[in-house]
């Protein structure tokens, strides 16, 4: 099962960062596919943990790219990215703390999550880019 | 040598936490050096200009105009002069203290050979700055140092002709060379801005501005100084007369006197000799270098944190050249990286969350691996147990914080903790891997890999990327900042730790994650406020009464009070080896044309031989090559004796033809001179010979032979 769909309307126009949010969300998927043969508490924290820097270093990029191009919403955006990596933490550590892992509901999560965010904030800055 | 620097730094440390006790870490003035050097600099130049505005560059009128300027405006042009002569003073003061303080640390290896090398010629910069203008004031230090450093010049023997010739006497007093002094004095200090701006090239975020409260404290006593102790001239200038004692600024002066006892050609030797040796010190041993980091570019999309985070300015961000989308990649430049990991703490990718294959940040120290790091913090929480558990990640230079473990306190070495990246803080804490993490480093402001202590506080602080999440409770997060002499202070703050970690277990109020995001601090016993300001105080007066006594105390005595001074100075050209003969007639109609002349002359003179005699005794005998490539240009002697004051009887001898014996030219005079007298025999062969004295003279009475 595919968790995330890159749709282009995601698409914010600079080629690092589309390339980065496509090769994201292949890497989430990838990782959510090898949950299906070891299901255990150690491996899908490892997973999340691989999730947790791969979109640090994804935000440190993006951030670095709005500076540069003096993005008036970095805050907000930056808010937003800061929001998402605590949930991430928040579900490792109820995976630390022995919680099972619902897959529909980490799905939802993570797709709500992106989905809403590029609808939202990564469109405004696409917008910005554009004008 | 290692055992000075060994010494020197056990002082320096010292004086640095009696500094820290009364200034605070912040504004630490010995940690300040530095930029106190620049913020001086700065005085000095303002003051300069404005006493330029009013001084007169003509060698006659330049002493009347700066006592015009004391008299006419006190407040201004004499604070101005006064601030221009003791914030040089303080600049040498800093500027020593803080070349030595760097020698003591040992921070000169590696990428910093580049601020040490630059940092001496800096030093010869700023001593040429200031002894080109205690020339100016053309008062009685003035001459002695215009007549002191000439001589000294000309000891290198790289001049045709003696430049002290141009201050022998008022007669020949060169007011041109007074000129170019002046614009060199104008000059130096412009290249030696360009110079210390390219000493502080390998240096990010260098500190050229000291903290407000450290600047106005030191521009303060400097004018309290100036306005109880205002700079002045000495009596003005008097070629005739040699100055018996003169007040010597000692900041700058220092090795004059040297010159009196030593030949100039052996100081600059000595000195040329030691800035050479002090150059090389970066690449004497002990020499320790730990490999680069290194970019791994599957895990770098370059996001420039790094770049953003580096001390040296080792990376730069480069075009892509894996082919992947990105646009840059991080590059490190072996020879400037310092191998303190500061860019590993600096990286998104370094999280010990990380689980699924080989960890690997994107970039990495080859000696300490974050894979490495991550176990070693797991190890470090398997070793400890208790209810108040303490992971600490401490570096090289702190308060020796290895020995801090004990059964409850496991300790993690780094090169700097800023290399930690503050992912770990919130395994360590989260995952109850310990109750709390204590963050120790070097002197709060004086990091050894000069930006670990600041990025770590704005890390953990929500103030730089990569931070520390806001949910990790900042109250289990405590840092130390602590030279090596404060081991007391770091186990006092882990004691005061402890406790408050123990508070917390008991359902102590903890504080809120997220809502204070600034680490923990030990409340350690100091000074009271009032002591620490009266501390202040007496510091500030320290350096102001040492830089207004030295600045011309103690006086330095260049001539006894009962002796004068006779100068045998002068050029003349000995005669040609051979005499010019005129060309036959055979040999002019052989020459072309275009070619022919008069006379044939070959090149090359006879060297001048000099006997002087003082009262019938030898004084000086001396054989001048002729000057020039060819040898055929003048032979000068410059030669410059003490005598008693009273009458004398000068024999002068001059031989030109390098006859074997015999001589061309003699003359003898019955002379009187006058303590301090400045007597100079010059040679003029269209005069006839030897001239005693200033032209005007009268009581030189030629003998009769």
């Amino acid at each position: 099962m595919t968790l995330l769909q890159w749709q282009d309307n995601f698409s914010i126009g600079i080629e690092e960062v589309d390339h980065e949010h496509r090769e994201l969300i292949e890497l989430i998927n990838a990782l959510h596919d090898s949950l299906a043969n070891d299901r255990s508490a150690v491996r899908v924290e490892a997973v999340l943990g691989e999730v947790l820097a791969d979109i640090s270093a994804h935000f440190a990029l993006e951030e670095k790219v709005m500076r540069a191009r003096s993005y008036d919403a970095l805050e907000e955006h930056k808010a937003d990215h800061e929001r998402l990596l605590d949930d991430l933490r928040d579900l490792m550590d109820e995976q630390a703390a022995g919680a099972a892992l619902d897959d529909h509901a980490f799905g939802q999560r993570l797709s709500e999550w992106f989905a809403g965010h590029f609808r939202t904030h990564d469109a405004r800055f696409h917008r910005h880019l554009v004008s | 040598m290692g055992s000075i620097k060994k010494a020197l730094r056990a002082v320096l440390l010292r004086v640095e936490t009696l500094f820290e006790a009364v200034f605070g870490a912040r504004l630490n003035p010995i940690t300040q050096l530095g930029s106190l050097g620049w913020f001086l600099f700065w005085i000095v130049t303002v003051s300069g200009i404005y006493v330029y505005i009013f001084f007169d560059t003509g060698v006659t009128q330049a002493w009347e105009s700066l006592e015009q300027l004391a008299r006419q405006q006190p407040y201004a042009g004499g604070i101005m002069r006064s601030l221009h002569r003791y914030a040089s003073d303080a600049l040498v003061v800093v500027v020593l203290v803080h070349s030595l303080r760097e020698f003591a640390m040992d921070r000169m290896r590696g990428n910093r050979w580049f601020p040490w090398v630059t940092g001496i010629f800096l030093l010869w910069f700023m001593y040429a700055c200031g002894i080109t203008g205690y020339w100016l004031v053309w008062d009685q230090l003035a001459q002695y140092v215009a007549v002191a450093t000439t001589e000294w010049l000309d000891s290198i023997g790289i001049f045709a002709e003696p430049i002290a010739r141009n201050f022998l006497d008022s007669e020949r007093l060169s007011g041109r060379f007074f000129t170019l002094v002046i614009y060199m004095h104008i000059a130096l200090p412009l290249v030696m801005l360009l110079a210390m701006w390219i000493h502080i090239q390998r240096h990010a975020h260098a500190r050229v501005n000291p903290p407000r409260a450290l600047a106005v404290g030191t521009l303060v006593a400097l004018i309290a100084l100036s306005l109880a102790w205002p700079a002045t001239s000495q009596a003005p200038a008097d070629l005739d007369r040699a100055p018996f004692t003169v007040g010597l600024d000692w900041f700058y002066l220092a090795v004059y006197p040297l010159l009196e006892r030593v030949p100039g050609g052996t100081l600059w030797l000595l000195l040329v000799g030691g800035s050479v040796l002090l150059a090389l010190l970066p690449w004497l041993p002990p020499l320790r270098k730990a490999p680069p980091a290194r970019v791994d570019l599957a895990n770098c999309n370059g996001c420039s944190r790094c770049f953003a985070d580096c001390p040296f300015g080792a990376i730069t961000m480069v075009r892509r050249t894996d082919g992947l989308k990105f646009e840059q990649e991080a590059s490190v430049d072996a020879d400037l990286c310092m191998s303190c990991g500061i860019c590993v703490g600096a990286c998104p990718t370094a999280t010990p969350f990380r689980r699924v294959g080989h960890l690997s940040a994107g970039i990495e120290l080859p000696d300490r691996s974050v894979s490495g790091l991550r176990d070693e913090v797991g190890a470090a929480s398997a070793r400890i147990a208790g209810d108040a558990r303490v992971i600490v990640f401490g570096c090289d230079h702190d308060a020796d914080c290895a020995a801090l473990a004990d059964a409850e306190t496991a300790v993690v070495r780094l090169p700097c903790v800023g290399m930690l990246p503050p992912p770990f803080i919130d395994l360590v804490v989260m995952r109850h891997q310990a109750e709390g993490v204590l963050l120790s480093g070097c002197a709060g402001h004086d990091c050894f890999e000069r930006l670990g202590d600041q990025w770590t506080e704005q890390r953990i602080s929500d103030q730089r990327d990569p931070n520390l999440r806001a949910r990790v409770p900042r109250d289990r997060v405590a840092v130390a900042w602590n030279n090596p002499t404060r081991h007391g202070a770091l186990r006092e703050t882990l004691a005061q730790f402890r406790t408050h970690l123990r508070g917390l277990a008991a359902g102590g109020p903890a504080a809120q994650a997220g809502k204070n995001p600034a680490p923990w601090r030990a409340r350690l016993r100091g000074l009271p406020a009032p002591a620490r300001h009266a501390g202040q105080a007496v510091a500030y007066a320290a350096l102001a009464g040492a830089i207004g006594l030295l600045a011309t105390r103690p006086a330095f005595t260049y001539l006894a009070e009962d002796q004068a001074l006779l100068k045998l100075s002068f050029s003349h050209a000995g005669q040609p080896l051979k005499p010019c003969r005129r060309y036959t007639h055979e040999e002019l109609t052989n020459t072309p044309f275009s070619e022919r002349s008069a006379t044939s002359c070959e090149r090359g003179r006879w060297p001048v031989y000099v006997e002087l005699d003082l009262d019938g005794r030898p004084l000086y005998r001396g054989q001048h090559e002729p000057a020039g490539l060819w040898n055929d240009g003048p032979s000068t002697v410059y030669a410059r004796f003490e005598v008693p004051a009273g009458k004398h009887r000068l024999d002068g001898r001059l031989r030109e033809d390098g006859k074997a014996s015999g001589f061309n030219f003699e003359s003898s005079r019955t002379v009187t001179l006058q303590p301090g007298e400045n007597f100079v025999i010059d040679f003029r062969a269209a005069e006839g010979g030897f001239v005693f004295g200033l032209s005007g003279r009268t009581d030189a009475t030629e003998d009769p032979r």
